[in-house]
């Protein structure tokens, strides 16, 4: 329901465009002249400023660093913020891995499965829905988007209990599907997006010419526009990845076998092994830490490497947000 | 709104949609018609079912009993929902105005020409958005620690006493702290990104008439960015009242600060899984997923308000 | 029809194995009245697959004997999730019907909240009768049922002690407190000469722990429950003895509330923060790995007394193997749960190797177990003083069929009360009420503490 009262916000933009200057207009006075004298000293002072922002979100970070090099000793009695005398990253990370019969690397391959099977299959979904909903008139279009609208202001975790509930009644509970399935479906924001940006990327004389050349419209969507839609895909399959990969409240209500959980799921249950009575130890906190500094490696690397698409996806997305 | 009573797609381009008559409409239903089927499956069939679900109880003396709405009276009057609402109510009015403000402000700077590293900056603010919340949890709550956490041995070289991150009267701060840390930068992205794509004539404009940088941003970009910011604030309003990942990863550090009915999904969850009452735990996910819905109708209809007047 | 299709069949076809197995649950085994030895015999030769969940370290060594034993039988062992999570897991598979273990590790406290919802097999009929002279006492009370059922097989057990620094009781000159007096008193004398230090830290939410505490001040809160009618009864002057002595150290800052087993506990005790740990019979070697630097500092002594010259002690802790009724192969896993916990080369290494401390008869007069000195607690033979303290445990202690339950109350009420060293009447009456109201929405008839004691 959110974005559906958000949506009606769109067509004033022009309008609130013309407005601000307005406002401004009768502050100017005020503040005016203080502006350009003080313009160098402040770029100054930002930057100063932004670095020590910067350094704040990067503190914790640089604390796994710094943690994952050491021994379960050195950082039970070492300072946290520094490196100990001995660097054991490299014995750290072999147990990360190898641990409970490479337990870690198991799981680290089902994060990527379900991150990049729910991501492909919900970004194909949102295109496909998007592209429909954008560019083609059909009695209750507007009835279908409101209501998938409506459903993002349902959190995805109130939903996570009833759909264990369905599942668990149909046996679909621990398995893969019990997490991709769900992942693909329950963020509409992606279709939202995709509606929006192809509205404004894909003009329809593009698709007249296509039928006019005799291609069938799936043709055009995938041969035409697929092109035009790649900064739009690629920004909703990174956030697909990144909601499915950090997901841990679904997988832990469906999955019971440690063979099908994900690193977030995996990660917890070593932390709880750490911190519970039953005979284990203190030795899993080090393998916790590794396994954290692991896990945050691939969403950075996929952010980067599509950067370009998805900076250009956003801006452009956003221009009838 | 059906394809034969539409205006002529030539005379409106922008809004034409592509094609007219029965076979465009039925192609038009081809595509929206898998994410339909998921979304039906996923969505209004789970919620159907729950809903259904919640009318009953399971006893383990006594079995399956219908029980009408007894569970969402039991709900509006259990004093652990209300109190976990309240408590992610105020989480709420903390977290989220004091994230957006920081998002809006790296947004800004970023976006004017002011700044020197900025693409090093953004990258840096942005980062903790690809850390999973179990992650950050984990870590803040080692950083946390109340006599040996390295924040702890940080006061204590300065001759400091750090204060306790991990009692009751901070904790919520504490979360709030972990939650702004991984959003600040999801927000500043999204909101930067609305930035970039105002169009530049209208600073020009302003900066003809002699304003500096910081007026354009608040005379000009900040009215722009209202529905952007409402987006994100619509967001937020959802993150904060599921709260779950932090609070129940933060439970093995203070079991005590962080109880069962902590948040309101904490509840439901250990309703569910704890306590076995599974039919309660649907009624209350069904009362959550409710309040979070009105509260955003509730913020919407108030921003949309102030925007007219 | 595009190549993107095709690549999504394909990925299909690898996920569809799961889908194929979702329609079957299982219906529970109704178990015969009895099983022949010609019947087991001849299950033991038939190709099996039995799924074992456990969060046991090093565990494999009994699968591994008990294979050699039955190569027909393989074991999967599995570490589905810790603490309650492990038996979140498990109903959530019982509940589906598919997928919850053939055999699992389960806590004495939680058996009867899986008998309640008859989930258990019970195992006299594969010959688990015959066992009871094997194991304590005690120990054989927890996992037997009212009808006489065998619900599970003990596999060890947590008597509970107490650690102590020497060295720290030494330079403060604090004897070994007998009595519970003696312990307060210690207290003061020990936080009055260093307040970086505690004698002990009482950990606010430990249920378990607490519980353990109840027993042994001679508290029953769930005594003479019997299948629906439920006995609650946690607000008795014993309780309330042992929640006011501890609030009331509390109060006066003389004993810390760090939750246990976290990393700032960890670190405390690397650090001399505690000089005392009351704990069970599995907590010597556990210390032993985790407080490394402090290594030949601790001994072991019984814990104080609330009576001067009595002999008591709790449990915390310990667990059983348990068979599933949802399981495939009853025979198989009966079997196996006996085989693990009975055949005595696997108990000698669980007891010798694993440090699981025994429940069995043989091992605990074993002077191979007993006479074991370990170098942590300088030469110390631990092992003989928690064999003594095993047989001072009382078999008069009942757990509710909602354990875990009771223990998120407690955390929530009784546990908070006291690590914030505040009045306990109210959080024992606030405890005494939530799990009679939870009781009544399960369906049980609660008998309160009218009588009153």
């Amino acid at each position: 329901m959110s974005a559906a009262i958000a949506n009606p916000e769109a067509p004033d933009e022009p309008a609130a465009a013309a407005q601000p200057p307005r406002e401004g207009e009768g502050r100017r006075e005020v503040r005016g002249g203080r502006g350009r004298k003080r313009r160098s000293k402040r770029s100054t002072l930002l930057t100063v400023g932004m670095l020590a922002a910067a350094a704040y979100f990067l503190l914790p970070l640089f604390w796994l660093v710094v943690a994952s090099t050491k021994s379960t000793g050195d950082l039970f009695s070492t300072f946290g913020l520094w490196f100990a005398g001995h660097n054991n990253l490299f014995t750290n990370l072999g147990n990360t891995f190898t641990q409970d019969g490479g337990a870690f690397t198991v799981w680290f391959g089902n994060s990527l499965l379900y991150a990049v099977a729910s991501a492909v299959g919900g970004t194909f979904l949102a295109a496909l829905g998007g592209y429909g909903f954008a560019k083609y008139r059909f009695r209750g279009n507007q009835a279908m988007f409101m209501g998938v609208l409506g459903a993002m202001a349902v959190p995805a975790t109130a939903l996570a209990i009833p759909i264990y509930l369905l599942f668990s009644q149909i046996g679909l509970t621990d398995t893969p599907w019990a997490i991709i399935l769900p992942s693909m479906a329950i963020h509409p924001f992606g279709l939202y997006f995709m509606r929006v940006y192809t509205d404004s990327a894909v003009p329809d004389s593009l698709i007249e010419s296509g039928r006019i050349d005799g291609a069938g419209d799936f043709r055009i969507f995938f041969q035409v526009t697929g092109r035009l839609l790649t900064p739009a895909l690629a920004t909703v399959f990174l956030f697909m990845l990144v909601s499915t990969w950090n997901n841990y409240f679904l997988p832990l209500i469906m999955l019971n076998d440690p063979d099908l959980y994900p690193v977030t799921v995996g990660l917890a249950n070593w932390q709880g092994q750490a911190s519970s009575s039953g005979g284990a130890s203190g030795d899993y906190v080090p393998l916790v830490i590794t396994g954290s500094l692991v896990s945050i490696f691939p969403l950075i690397i996929a952010f980067l490497f599509l950067q370009r698409y998805w900076t250009t996806g956003l801006v452009s997305g956003s221009v009838k947000q | 709104m059906s394809a034969d009573t539409a205006p002529r797609a030539a005379a409106a381009p922008r809004t034409a949609k592509g094609g007219k008559g029965p076979r465009y409409a039925r192609t038009g239903y081809l595509f929206v018609a898998p994410f339909m089927v998921a979304f039906t499956a996923m969505f209004l069939v789970p919620l159907a079912y729950a809903a259904w679900f919640s009318l009953f109880r399971e006893q383990m003396i006594g079995g399956n009993v219908f029980v009408g709405l007894d569970n969402y009276t039991r709900a509006f009057t259990d004093p652990r929902l209300i109190q976990g609402l309240g408590r992610v109510g105020l989480f709420f009015l903390i977290q989220v105005p004091l994230m957006m403000a920081l998002a809006l402000f790296f947004a800004l700077a970023l976006d004017t020409a002011l700044l020197r590293l900025s693409r090093t900056i953004r990258l840096a603010i942005f980062m903790p958005y690809a850390v999973p919340s179990v992650v950050a949890a984990l870590m803040w709550g080692f950083l946390y620690g109340p006599d040996f956490g390295p924040l702890a041995q940080l006061a204590e070289r300065i001759g400091a006493t750090a204060p306790d991150f991990l009692g009751a009267d901070l904790m919520l701060g504490s979360i709030a702290n972990i939650v702004t840390w991984e959003f600040t930068g999801y927000n500043m992205i999204l909101l930067y990104a609305a930035l970039r794509a105002i169009p530049t004539e209208l600073y020009e404009a302003a900066s003809v008439d002699g304003a500096g940088p910081w007026r354009t941003a608040w005379s000009i970009k900040i009215p722009l960015l209202r529905p952007a910011i409402v987006l994100c604030m619509v967001f937020s309003v959802i993150g904060s009242f599921q709260l779950f990942n932090e609070p129940s990863i933060m439970r093995t550090l203070a079991p005590n600060v962080i109880v069962a009915d902590y948040t309101p999904n904490l509840y439901a969850y250990n309703l569910a899984f704890v306590g076995q009452e599974y039919n309660y735990a649907a009624a209350v996910s069904f009362v959550l997923g409710f309040v979070i819905m009105a509260g955003s109708y509730v913020f919407m209809l108030a921003t949309n308000r102030r925007s007219r007047s | 029809m595009n190549p993107r299709f095709r690549r999504r069949t394909g990925l299909g076809a690898a996920l569809a194995a799961p889908l194929a197995f979702a329609a079957c649950a299982r219906p529970p085994v109704d178990p015969p009245e009895h099983v022949s030895e010609a019947e087991i015999a001849a299950a033991m030769r038939t190709p099996t697959e039995l799924n074992f969940w456990t969060w046991v370290p090093g565990i494999e060594k009994q699968v591994a004997l008990f294979e050699e034993a039955y190569p027909d039988v393989k074991v999967d062992v599995v570490n589905a999730a810790q603490g309650a999570g492990h038996y979140a897991k498990i109903r959530t598979a019982l509940r589906a019907g598919r997928g919850a273990p053939d055999v699992a590790q389960v806590e004495y406290q939680l058996i009867p909240s899986f008998s309640i919802t008859n989930h258990l097999l019970d195992l006299r009929p594969y010959g688990a009768g015959e066992l009871e002279d094997q194991f304590v006492d005690w120990v054989w009370a927890q996992v037997t049922g009212p009808g006489g059922e065998v619900w599970a097989i003990p596999q060890d057990t947590g008597p509970m002690g107490m650690l102590y620094r020497a060295d720290l009781f030494e330079a403060h000159g604090i004897e070994v407190p007998e009595t519970w007096d003696a312990f307060a008193d210690a207290a003061r004398t020990l936080h009055a000469a260093d307040p970086e230090a505690y004698l002990t830290n009482f950990p606010p939410s430990q249920g378990p722990y607490f519980a353990g505490a109840l027993w042994q001040a001679g508290a029953d809160p769930f005594g003479g429950s019997e299948g629906p009618d439920l006995h609650v009864d946690v607000t008795s002057a014993d309780a309330k003895r042992v929640t006011d002595y501890w609030a009331g150290l509390v109060a006066e800052g003389v004993v810390s509330t760090d939750p246990d087993f976290s990393d700032q506990w960890y670190q405390a005790a690397n650090r001399g923060k505690y000089a005392t740990w009351l704990t069970a019979a599995w907590g010597p070697v556990f210390l032993q790995s985790t407080a490394a630097s402090t290594s030949g500092k601790w001994r072991a002594a019984p814990l104080p007394q609330w009576e001067p010259g009595a002999q008591a002690a709790g449990n915390w802790g310990g667990s059983t193997s348990a068979v599933f009724n949802q399981t495939a192969h009853p025979i198989q896993a009966a079997v196996f749960a006996q085989f693990i916990n009975t055949d005595p080369e696997c108990t000698k290494a669980m007891a010798t190797e694993q440090f699981l401390f025994p429940p069995t008869k043989a091992l605990l007069e074993d002077p191979e177990f007993t006479g074991l000195e370990l170098e942590f607690y300088g030469g110390q033979r631990v092992n003989e003083v928690f064999a003594q303290i095993s047989e001072t445990v009382s078999p008069d202690f009942q757990w509710s069929p909602f354990q875990d339950q009771v223990y998120a109350d407690y955390g929530a009420t009784v546990g908070t009360a006291v690590a914030e060293g505040a009045d306990t009447d109210a959080a024992l009456a606030a405890w005494q009420d939530r799990i009679t109201e939870y009781a009544r929405l399960q369906g049980f008839t609660v008998v309160g503490n009218e009588e009153g004691s």
